[in-house]
């Protein structure tokens, strides 16, 4: 006989309803709940997740490490090559500050990190690394490959930080053409399936010419990130709006699926960027 | 009685090892949808043990977690889970389900309906197309968990035959 009337099940049973009820108003609630409140009951969720995620950095770190050495050698040498022409640069750049009365620029302070992505729905487009406040890591410090810019960091806690790669919809960085010439802003444009997903230089005025090919940097607008990190190359025209903007497609950098070791921006240093050689003693 | 019980402590102890798999997978070793979703599998299998209340609770755990990592919607995937393991518990009602074809089918039907109600109370300006996320993944992924959910349903009628 089924619990309905006064039978001695119909108050367990209403019980049992009215608790359903109260759950599922409570998941529904969750989604409302002001963001600062979402971060704090995630950052507390995570503290049950701490084996799982100690696990991820292990392997993350390991696989950090299994990059071949004839890799690293041909970065080496990439970058001994630049290393070589950047001090007699370094040198020019100098006399011609002096010249014009200029202050010396400063460099810029970096953070190695591990970057890893956890695979649970609705994590798309965001990754952890393994520094976080303690290590001087803040909120909105980009996020950098060898290959160029991945993302930025959304959330800085204690040991660890999330970011959000260019991919996230509410990713977007005042960019420029390498040779100054052009501004606009790069922003993410998801596509019907998720290979679509384009960086997408908007703004640019009608009648300045992007040639494809050329390599777009971030511009340093803003404040958010430094000057001349590479995000990508023109790849085409996405869209013209009447005769007076044009959008271009680029083809990002980084890919963010594949980074394993990134740098964060730590801001900038408070040496100039001299090489370690100040006063020219080894030229 | 005896074999009642022992059944009931088989089901918990591999709802339990689902869970924990999952979290394995899904973050401890960061694979994406090519590991099936068991947090689903395990929580549809607790919600056919569980009166409705219970079932929900579970829903709204399991979810919690999945929406711990989640900064594009946080609260899309409590939604989900509380509404599949409601869903789960209300078909003990419906179904006895000692049939050959209910458990894939319960399976297929719940993780599809989680998706989709995943995709629903995520925001539009953060959701893939319809086409791509509910129709294409979510039928792919609830098929990947229903052929998942039939070699463990074997595994796990072997083990307590044994």
């Amino acid at each position: 006989m089924p619990p309905y009337g006064n039978g001695p099940d119909s108050g367990a049973r209403t019980r049992d309803l009215v608790l359903t009820g109260l759950t599922l108003l409570l998941a529904f609630g969750t989604m409302y709940l002001p963001q600062s409140t979402q971060e704090r009951v995630s950052a507390l969720l995570q503290g049950g997740l701490r084996p799982f995620t100690a696990l991820q950095g292990i392997v993350s770190e390991g696989s950090a490490r299994r990059v071949r050495v004839e890799t690293l050698q041909a970065e080496l040498d990439y970058l001994s090559k630049i290393m070589s022409t950047h001090r007699a640069v370094t040198d020019e750049n100098r006399t011609l500050r002096k010249l014009l009365d200029l202050k010396e620029s400063l460099g810029y302070d970096y953070r190695p990190a591990t970057i890893s992505r956890p695979g649970t729905p609705g994590s798309e487009s965001t990754f952890l690394v393994n520094v976080g406040t303690s290590d001087g890591v803040q909120v909105s410090a980009p996020v950098l490959s060898p290959a160029g810019l991945v993302g930025v960091i959304r959330e800085a806690r204690n040991s660890n930080a999330l970011g959000i790669d260019w991919t996230h919809p509410d990713f977007r960085s005042s960019a420029m053409l390498a040779d100054g010439s052009v501004y606009g802003m790069v922003e993410s444009r998801r596509g019907d399936f998720r290979e679509d997903d384009r960086l997408i230089l908007n703004g640019i005025p009608y009648h300045e010419e992007v040639a494809v090919g050329q390599v777009v940097l971030t511009s340093g607008l803003g404040g958010v990130f430094p000057r001349g990190i590479v995000i990508g190359t023109v790849l085409g025209i996405a869209e013209e709006e009447g005769a007076w903007r044009k959008a271009y497609v680029l083809d990002p950098a980084a890919a963010p699926g594949a980074a394993t070791h990134v740098l964060i921006f730590m801001g900038e240093s408070g040496d100039s960027v001299n090489l370690g050689d100040p006063e020219g003693e080894h030229r | 009685m005896n074999r009642t019980a022992g059944r009931g402590q088989l089901v918990w102890v591999s709802v339990f090892m689902l869970f924990t798999l999952h979290f394995v997978l899904h973050i401890g070793l960061s694979y994406g949808r090519e590991a099936p979703d068991l947090l689903t599998l395990g929580l549809l299998i607790a919600a056919r043990e569980l009166s409705l209340a219970r079932a929900s609770g579970l829903g709204l755990v399991a979810g919690l977690l999945e929406d711990a990592m989640s900064l594009l919607a946080f609260g899309a995937n409590s939604v989900a889970m509380t509404v599949v393991a409601t869903g789960g518990s209300v078909t003990r009602d419906l179904f006895v389900g000692d049939s050959r074809l209910f458990f894939p089918a319960y399976i297929f039907a719940g993780k599809w309906a989680r998706d989709l109600i995943h995709w629903l109370a995520m925001g539009p300006e953060v959701r893939q197309p319809f086409m791509e996320q509910a129709v294409v993944e979510g039928s792919l992924g609830a098929l990947y968990l229903a052929g998942i959910a039939v070699v463990f349903s074997t595994a796990l009628g072997s083990w307590s035959q044994k």
